[in-house]
């Protein structure tokens, strides 16, 4: 018999709460902003094909038949069909699901998603929208605690992991900065592969069969993520190297796009997009993710076709932006970990 | 013996930057940015620094493949911990920094697993628990009956623990020797 484990974590009770407060409160903030809420299917028998994740696969059964079904990583297939539809603003607040993760403690393979899209806004429109509604759990979230007989903070900021948080207002650094002042890593070698390569190598890392992609991922994670929301304010991180940003609406720079993370206690919380709305880009980028994925031998799952037609019928111009709910929820609770949230944790 | 560094576990002995290392934590993370990664905490295990390190999961690591051999623990100086293998009396010192606060709770004669690489000690394999006598604590107070509350007590390695006030002197109790809590009483 594998081994699994239900555990029933009652203990958990009182950040369950503060996690579901966290979630009313974002809702009623965002239908009071005029965002339509979207209740989505799971299962889906095509998907948007990403290179650096990996999916669940299932089967729908009937008689002698059956139809493969995957398990949605994330809700944006379906919200841009609606998005070209003419939906307008709108969210979806549900479950998403990613495989061969193994669960940690930022991270379960399956998890709350928030994501929401505005029209006619780019990443900093939503930016300011994000804070607001960072502001506005904080309040609801002392308020509760100080019912709760818990000191009484200032009630837009919190403590957490004994660091002060205040969401009077963004920390904001370019990609390019942060790359300068943890790093070490000029512009120049920022932009030009091989030179970073050599300054990679220089400092330690193993460079040797591997892309530019995966050291510059291993060296944001080891030099810049740690500092990030830590000097009393959430850290807002933007305009990344184009290559990692391959849906985002490009820049006049030519070299970056227009992305932004947002971090507190160097936990990276979302991300968000000014969302490219050409379809011919972005047919090129599913094909080429398509061939990584056969490369890495991946769930060779269908194209979602369907996305492009949509896509060619022309996708309005708007921002999305994905956040992690159970990862904000812990920040608010002052835990570690997002089992710390759960009544019921499945470990397999 | 190379792997991935996707498969790096606590407790595993690994060679980074040409010196050997502990890991003391991994977690596998994706950050949807280039390659999925494994963050690691890793104790050096000549200075008994811990560091922060994000290895790429599919980064070859230099595995090191130790002997675990039983010791009786001799005695600790402000430096090093002394261990002595008993089948042909070789001693062995390992330094306070690496063993860490394990130490506190280790009574001297015990019999302790160490870790040798080329005959050189690395660290101790903790044991799950420890079984040590209180030499000093405060009796309760009556009416001290809050559940879940606790007093400080010292065992006879001289260690500080806390232990629920039913606890007396004399008793024998179990202690986690890693996070040094109190788990119950012999």
């Amino acid at each position: 018999m594998s081994y699994y484990k239900i555990e029933t974590l009652i203990q958990n009770k009182k950040n369950y709460k503060i996690y579901l407060l966290v979630q009313q409160v974002v809702e009623n903030f965002l239908q009071n902003n005029g965002y339509l809420k979207v209740e989505l299917p799971v299962l889906s028998p095509a998907l948007i094909p990403e290179s650096y994740l990996e999916v669940f696969e299932t089967n729908f059964r009937y008689l002698n038949k059956s139809k493969k079904l995957y398990l949605t990583p994330s809700p944006e297939l379906f919200l841009k069909r609606l998005l070209v539809s003419g939906i307008g603003n709108c969210y979806y607040l549900g479950k998403s699901f990613r495989n061969s993760e193994p669960s940690s403690s930022l991270h379960s393979s399956e998890f709350v998603m928030l994501e929401f899209y505005r029209v006619n806004a780019n990443y900093m429109d939503l930016a300011e929208e994000v804070l607001e509604m960072l502001k506005r759990i904080s309040t609801k979230v002392n308020e509760f605690k100080y019912m709760n007989n818990q000191k009484l903070e200032k009630k837009t900021r919190i403590i957490y992991k004994k660091r002060e948080i205040s969401f009077d207002k963004w920390e904001k650094i370019s990609v390019i900065e942060a790359f300068e002042k943890y790093s070490q890593i000029t512009e120049e070698e920022l932009f030009d592969h091989k030179l970073f390569l050599k300054k990679a190598k220089e400092k330690g890392y193993q460079t040797e069969n591997f892309s530019y992609e995966d050291i510059w991922s291993q060296i944001y994670a080891q030099e810049i993520e740690p500092f990030l929301g830590i000097n009393g304010y959430p850290t807002l991180i933007y305009d990344y190297p184009k290559e990692f940003a391959a849906l985002a609406k490009l820049n006049s720079d030519g070299k970056t796009a227009q992305r932004f993370e947002f971090y507190i206690s160097g936990i990276e919380l979302g991300d968000c997009y000014t969302e490219l709305t050409d379809w011919k880009e972005q047919k090129k980028r599913f094909l080429e993710e398509k061939k990584k994925r056969l490369l890495a031998k991946k769930i060779n799952h269908p194209i979602d076709h369907g996305f492009i037609r949509a896509l060619k019928c022309g996708l309005v111009n708007c921002s999305g932006i994905a956040i992690g709910l159970e990862r904000l929820a812990i920040i608010f609770a002052n835990v570690d970990a997002i089992d710390k949230l759960k009544l019921i944790n499945v470990k397999i | 013996m190379k792997i991935n560094a996707g498969n790096l576990k606590k407790g595993d002995f690994i060679l980074h930057e040409g010196e050997v290392w502990q890991v003391q934590k991994s977690e596998f993370y994706s950050p949807g940015k280039g390659s999925a990664l494994m963050k690691t905490k890793i104790k050096n295990l000549i200075s008994g620094k811990n560091i922060d390190f994000t290895f790429k999961s599919n980064e070859e690591i230099e595995l090191i493949e130790v002997e675990s051999i039983e010791m009786q623990y001799l005695y600790k100086d402000e430096s090093s911990l002394y261990f002595m293998d008993e089948r042909n009396f070789n001693q062995y010192a390992i330094s306070l920094n690496v063993v860490g606060k394990i130490a506190n709770f280790l009574k001297e004669g015990c019999k302790v697993f160490v870790y040798l690489y080329d005959e050189r000690p690395l660290n101790i394999r903790p044991p799950m628990n420890v079984k040590l006598k209180v030499i000093e604590t405060e009796e309760a107070v009556k009416g001290d009956t809050v559940t879940g509350a606790k007093k400080a007590a010292k065992v006879e390695t001289g260690a500080i623990v806390m232990v629920p006030i039913f606890i007396r002197v004399n008793d024998v109790i179990i202690i986690n020797p890693e996070t040094g809590e109190y788990t119950g009483r012999a």
